[in-house]
């Protein structure tokens, strides 16, 4: 599927820790970890979302949307928040007043909005924001594990007849997308990869072979883990094709889930479909080789290829 | 279960302890039948969320001491369970980078999510093993492959004996374990009873064992002290997890209360 836009799926990792701890994932961590806080102070004064979503003149699918940091929140409504949860503290209000204007500052994606439509834009903030990013790839390697001129051949099938200094914008965006994997606090990406794309070379051997290697040098970060879905595997759990579960480090945010289409994308959130992706991720992890078997595997297709 | 995990499939629909664990301990990867049988659990025990913190961070001063003063560099971990805070060759290798670990389980669950994400630090190493501990055997023989045996190895058996039910069985399997190792080498046990609680920790374990896997058998502290049977059990004996060389400021990871799960720490003299 697409691993053309996102890459397809795939997510990060921010520490955003409770409360008002430091973010490491960009803007979009920093909302959520306001979110997670707005959500807590307000439990913590036994109001309703209902309650709060009257005193910002605003609907309670909003307030929900806010404390999911699925959206960002003004100023004024973060002030009159506190007030409704009893927060009266000149330096707990001041904290969480800057912590809303962090929020709101542009993440470096936002330089590729020509390139980078603003449902996939959601994407690769939750991205970063994430500690635990697992995905499932059928057809292509994972974006975030693309090598520049495997990117460029994937971009490709899907832009054709795109200018060629589009092409570089989108392939460009990737490569800064893929920065995540090595920063400090990076999150774990653990990749689940059908055999079939490492037997499909979108643009030839030359190009396969350097992918082949750079998942093989990926491989020994130590936060990333790539498992081969061999065919002799046979038909698997995953039947609906490529998925990405992101975690966040927030204890009370739920796992999401991202489906990726043609020209949009699905996020799951709610308790029974995140289980029913969980588990099909799990039944791939056990049914798939093992990471040291992975990578034998791919030296073994490299001398091949 | 089965030592041919890598093929079995994994089953959503009874609970298993590592994903009840998980979910104790506020963990995400556990199904709605683990938190069904979670809760039914805490509703005649309420404290289990407690004992499963209180456990782990049992486990954390114990490998931290280890690891520490008393300078032990490879840990053998059977019962790893599913990926937490301070997993052991987190603590290990936060003290002494070159810490080599090996991890056991017999859950494919587990395993998966070990390889993933217990993962080492460049210095030191992780290896994983599918095993049972009621076979002993391969557990020591596939350590081999990352444990030098002729140097000491901490045993960690972190609520894990407690679903062996025949207690000679059991107390065969710490012996066979301990006997594979040198002298200087440290047992690591976290067991469950029902000395604190009573007839709440039974009733807790009978519904526990209607409907999760595998079952628990509740010893006495007599009976936990017995596996040390031949080593020199440290200071303070066999206690309450919180009560073992709790911290000073975060006693016993902030619990508090005793717990009816059990613990103690013995070195091969």
């Amino acid at each position: 599927m697409i691993s053309d836009q996102a890459g397809n799926s795939a997510p990060a990792r921010a520490a955003a820790g409770g409360g008002l701890a430091v973010a490491r994932g960009g803007p979009t961590a920093l909302r959520i970890a306001l979110g997670a806080q707005l959500r807590r102070l307000r439990e913590a004064s036994g109001i309703t979302t209902e309650d709060a979503a009257e005193a910002i003149r605003a609907t309670h699918s909003k307030i929900s949307r806010l404390e999911r940091g699925r959206s960002g929140a003004k100023q004024r409504d973060v002030a009159d928040l506190l007030t409704l949860y009893g927060v009266t503290g000149e330096t707990e209000r001041e904290q969480m007043l800057m912590l809303t204007r962090q929020a709101a500052a542009p993440g470096w994606w936002q330089q590729y909005s020509d390139v980078l439509p603003k449902w996939l834009e959601l994407y690769v903030g939750l991205e970063e924001a994430a500690s635990v990013i697992r995905t499932y790839e059928v057809q292509f390697v994972h974006g975030l594990m693309q090598t520049e001129d495997y990117a460029r051949a994937v971009i490709l099938i899907a832009n054709a007849h795109a200018p060629a200094e589009e092409i570089d914008r989108r392939v460009s965006a990737r490569m800064k997308r893929q920065q995540l994997l090595t920063r400090p606090g990076a999150p774990e990406l653990w990749a689940m990869l059908d055999e079939a794309a490492l037997r499909r070379p979108p643009d030839g051997p030359k190009v396969m072979r350097a992918q082949l290697e750079h998942l093989l040098q990926l491989t020994d970060l130590p936060n990333v883990t790539l498992q081969v879905v061999p065919f002799r595997a046979g038909p698997h759990a995953a039947a609906g094709g490529p998925f990405t579960i992101l975690r966040f480090p927030e204890p009370d945010l739920p796992d999401l889930v991202y489906l990726e289409q043609l020209n949009s994308a699905l996020y799951l959130d709610q308790p029974d479909d995140v289980t029913g992706y969980l588990t099909v991720m799990n039944q791939l992890c056990v049914q798939a080789e093992t990471p040291a078997a992975s990578k034998a595997m791919l030296r073994a297709l490299l001398k091949k290829t | 279960m089965t030592d041919d995990s890598s093929a079995s499939l994994i089953d959503t629909t009874v609970s298993h302890s590592a994903r009840v664990w998980n979910y104790w301990l506020g963990g995400k990867d556990n199904y709605p039948v683990d938190r069904e049988v979670g809760d039914k659990v805490a509703e005649m025990y309420p404290d289990i969320v407690l004992l499963a913190r209180a456990a782990r961070a049992f486990l954390t001063r114990a490998v931290r001491y280890l690891a520490g003063e008393a300078g032990i560099r490879q840990f053998l971990d059977i019962g790893t369970g599913l990926p937490t805070v301070n997993n052991t060759h987190e603590v290990a290798q936060s003290i002494a980078p070159a810490s080599r670990i090996v991890y056991a389980d017999n859950d494919p669950l587990v395993l998966a999510h070990a390889r993933a994400l217990l993962t080492s630090s460049p210095e030191g190493v992780t290896d994983y093993i599918d095993a049972d501990l009621r076979n002993p055997g391969k557990i020591l023989q596939e350590a081999a492959r990352t444990l030098d045996f002729t140097q000491s190895v901490t045993i960690t058996l972190i609520a894990i004996l407690h679903h062996i039910t025949d207690y000679d069985e059991a107390r065969s399997i710490v012996n066979r374990l301990m006997q594979a190792v040198p002298s200087g080498s440290y047992l690591v046990i976290s067991h469950s009873t029902n000395v604190i609680y009573g007839a709440a920790s039974d009733e807790a374990v009978a519904r526990w064992n209607k409907f999760g896997k595998p079952p628990v058998t509740l010893r006495s502290p007599e009976q936990i002290a017995g596996f040390f049977d031949g080593l020199q059990l440290l200071e303070p004996g066999i206690v309450s997890t919180p009560r073992w060389r709790p911290d000073v400021a975060g006693i016993g990871g902030g619990v508090h209360r005793e717990v009816d799960q059990f613990c103690g720490v013995g070195r091969k003299p």
